[in-house]
């Protein structure tokens, strides 16, 4: 999978790169929209990344250039504005998804794995992890062959899991990725611990193993032990 | 009270004051003027009498004295020697039919050897009349003088008080966000026009100074952003190194923490500086009702965590004209105070009418006036999970759109009260 990061922040943008390289990704970076626009006509992406405020100009252009070009690439918009505007202007131009800076590397990750997933029509679509497979457009689960029924929110869990395994995730990324923003509180720590226990539960009883491992202090990680 | 009200008191005062001593001591001055008349009228009468008494042989048929008035002869012992004396008395009269008051002047005189006491009686009912004559012309004077002065003084003052007036309205109409100028015209009075150039000056000063700090934290929220992302993305890659330790990996989370909370803080601050500069400029109408109901499903999972009891009553579907990020904002913050300052086990109640919200939650009770928990950074925990910034967010966006809020707390009942619009 080959990725393209527009982005004018070298420190920014060097930890991205550095988070989405790993396994079948390939991430690509350059600082600003010429270049930019130069790499997407000779080269083609499965996702861009695309920074809003740019040095040479508004990175909508970018979105609307692969709009224009009818481009099958995924783009996600990256803004520094926590606007609802930019934020429709941008999804009804044609991006496939928003995230406001300061985010989450994991959350950028599970979306940017989400887009290219919902992107890749003809090649199959369904998230296989160890004894784990989840077909995403039916919501579903199985483990060893067997159907499990997970919640909404166990469900999403896995699969953010899952997007970002052998990562440590934190439990603040992890709120935020079940509940948004909204939920600014503690209490929710306490209930990633009740929904994880339940899934920990499910995936064992179906004949799946624990890939939970708990990050004193930080969060959690999921993969093989 | 008004200015032009209480002017017209304070004169109406002086003026009753100031009539009431000058007809007093008028009546008084007036009275004895004409009681002195009177009496000398009477002595007059006494010369004339015994200049008449002493010169006709048939006395009875020649005074010449004035109708009403009664002369009475009456011998007396020759010894008794009576010195003119005045005395007022009260006496039927037969024309007016009633009792009147006269004035008597007796005295003695001797004719041809006998001894006589004379009484000159004297009507002095003209006199009353007179005088209660001048006590009422003074009185419809104060009614008149006080009704005429104080309409001359509301015109003369309102006249006078106009540019005051006109300043005061237009300092009303100022809002310092707004790039605006006040236009003041020149009053001609020289206090006035003093008034409005310092006034004006005052205003192009906090405007400048408060465009100067709002810049600021525009710039500096927005400034503070990128490297809060670098900050955020670089302990994720930092968390990822498999040589950390437990130690390490427990102190990475633990600034992990706190980067959360500065970029909350951010982002609550860079919101508060929006709604200052009317950012939010396109409005819906919101129903108030669905959103409620979507916002408490959002909030369902910790309610039953918390095991919190939730009462709703929905008596009315109010519909709000604001704007939905701002709606969503406030009702967010409302519940997700009621939730987070509940108590285990304790109630949350929602009730919407026509007019009004009111959303009430057990928790512990405040240390301090509920209305300081408006400002920024104002709580009462230390705690990092809040802010500090949901009350006021709640506070300026019901101000934007004229919704009055109502907290209080009574025995650790929480209640916000929203009275919106009619």
């Amino acid at each position: 999978m080959n990725l393209l990061l527009i982005e004018d922040e070298p420190h920014l943008a060097e930890s991205i790169v550095k988070y989405l390289n790993h396994e079948d990704f390939h991430c690509e970076w350059v600082d600003n929209l010429r270049l930019a626009l130069e790499k997407i006509h000779l080269y083609s992406y499965d996702c861009l990344l695309v920074d809003i405020n740019l040095p040479d100009g508004n990175g909508m252009k970018i979105v609307q250039q692969l709009k224009n070009t009818k481009s099958p690439s995924g783009i996600i918009i990256i803004s520094a504005r926590n606007s609802v505007d930019d934020k429709i202007t941008g999804l009804d131009i044609g991006a496939d998804d928003y995230i406001t800076k300061p985010f989450e590397l994991s959350e950028l990750n599970a979306r940017v794995r989400s887009v290219i997933r919902r992107r890749n029509f003809d090649g199959h679509k369904e998230i296989v992890f160890h004894k784990i497979t989840i077909l995403p457009d039916e919501h579903h689960v199985t483990v060893n062959g067997t159907p499990v029924s997970l919640t909404k929110k166990e469900y999403d869990l896995l699969v953010y899991f899952i997007s970002n395994k052998n990562r440590v995730l934190t439990k603040s990324a992890i709120a935020e990725h079940l509940w948004g923003d909204d939920m600014d509180m503690a209490d929710s720590f306490d209930f990633i611990y009740a929904h994880l226990k339940n899934l920990r539960k499910k995936i064992l009883t179906a004949g799946g193993e624990d890939y939970i491992q708990t990050i004193y202090g930080v969060g959690y990680k999921f993969g093989l032990l | 009270m008004k200015l032009l009200r209480r002017t017209n008191l304070y004169h109406s005062i002086s003026i009753i004051i100031i009539l009431i001593v000058s007809g007093i001591s008028g009546y008084q001055l007036i009275r004895g003027i004409i009681n002195k008349e009177f009496n000398e009228k009477l002595f007059a009468d006494r010369e004339q009498f015994l200049y008449e008494w002493h010169t006709y042989d048939n006395i009875q048929e020649v005074f010449y004295l004035n109708i009403g008035d009664r002369v009475e002869v009456e011998a007396i012992p020759a010894h008794w020697q009576l010195a003119p004396t005045l005395r007022d008395t009260v006496m039927w009269d037969d024309y007016e039919k009633k009792e009147l008051p006269f004035r008597q002047l007796i005295f003695s005189d001797k004719l041809n050897g006998e001894n006589y006491a004379i009484t000159i009686t004297k009507s002095l009912l003209p006199t009353e009349d007179m005088v209660r004559g001048m006590g009422e012309f003074v009185l419809l004077l104060t009614i008149g003088l006080i009704l005429s002065l104080t309409f001359v003084n509301w015109q003369i003052s309102r006249k006078l008080w106009k540019p005051f007036l006109d300043t005061l309205a237009k300092l009303s109409e100022f809002k310092i966000g707004r790039p605006s100028r006040i236009d003041f015209k020149k009053t001609n009075i020289r206090e006035f026009d003093e008034l409005n150039e310092i006034v004006d000056k005052m205003l192009e000063q906090s405007q400048r100074e408060y465009t100067v700090l709002k810049e600021f934290t525009e710039n500096a929220s927005h400034e503070i952003q990128t490297p809060l992302a670098i900050i955020k993305t670089k302990l994720e890659i930092l968390l990822q190194d498999p040589a950390m330790t437990k130690e390490q990996l427990e102190e990475l989370g633990k600034i992990n923490e706190s980067v959360n909370r500065l970029s909350k803080l951010k982002t609550g601050l860079s919101l508060l500086t929006k709604l200052d500069n009317h950012q939010f400029q396109d409005e819906a109408d919101i129903h108030l009702q669905k959103l409620l109901v979507t916002k408490i499903e959002d909030f369902d999972e910790l309610l039953l965590l918390k095991g919190i009891e939730l009462r709703v009553a929905y008596l009315a579907d109010p519909i709000i004209r604001m704007n939905n990020e701002l709606a969503n904002i406030l009702l967010n913050n409302l519940l997700s105070n009621a939730i987070k300052h509940n108590k285990p086990n304790g109630t949350l109640s929602v009730r919407l009418a026509d007019h009004q919200l009111v959303i009430e939650n057990t928790g512990n009770p405040l240390q301090h006036e509920p209305s300081v928990y408006f400002q920024r950074f104002k709580k009462d925990s230390t705690s990092s999970e809040s802010s500090g910034l949901g009350l006021s967010l709640v506070k300026r966006i019901c101000e934007l759109y004229r919704i009055e809020v109502i907290y209080s707390e009574q025995q650790g009942v929480h209640r916000m009260e929203l009275r919106l619009p009619k």
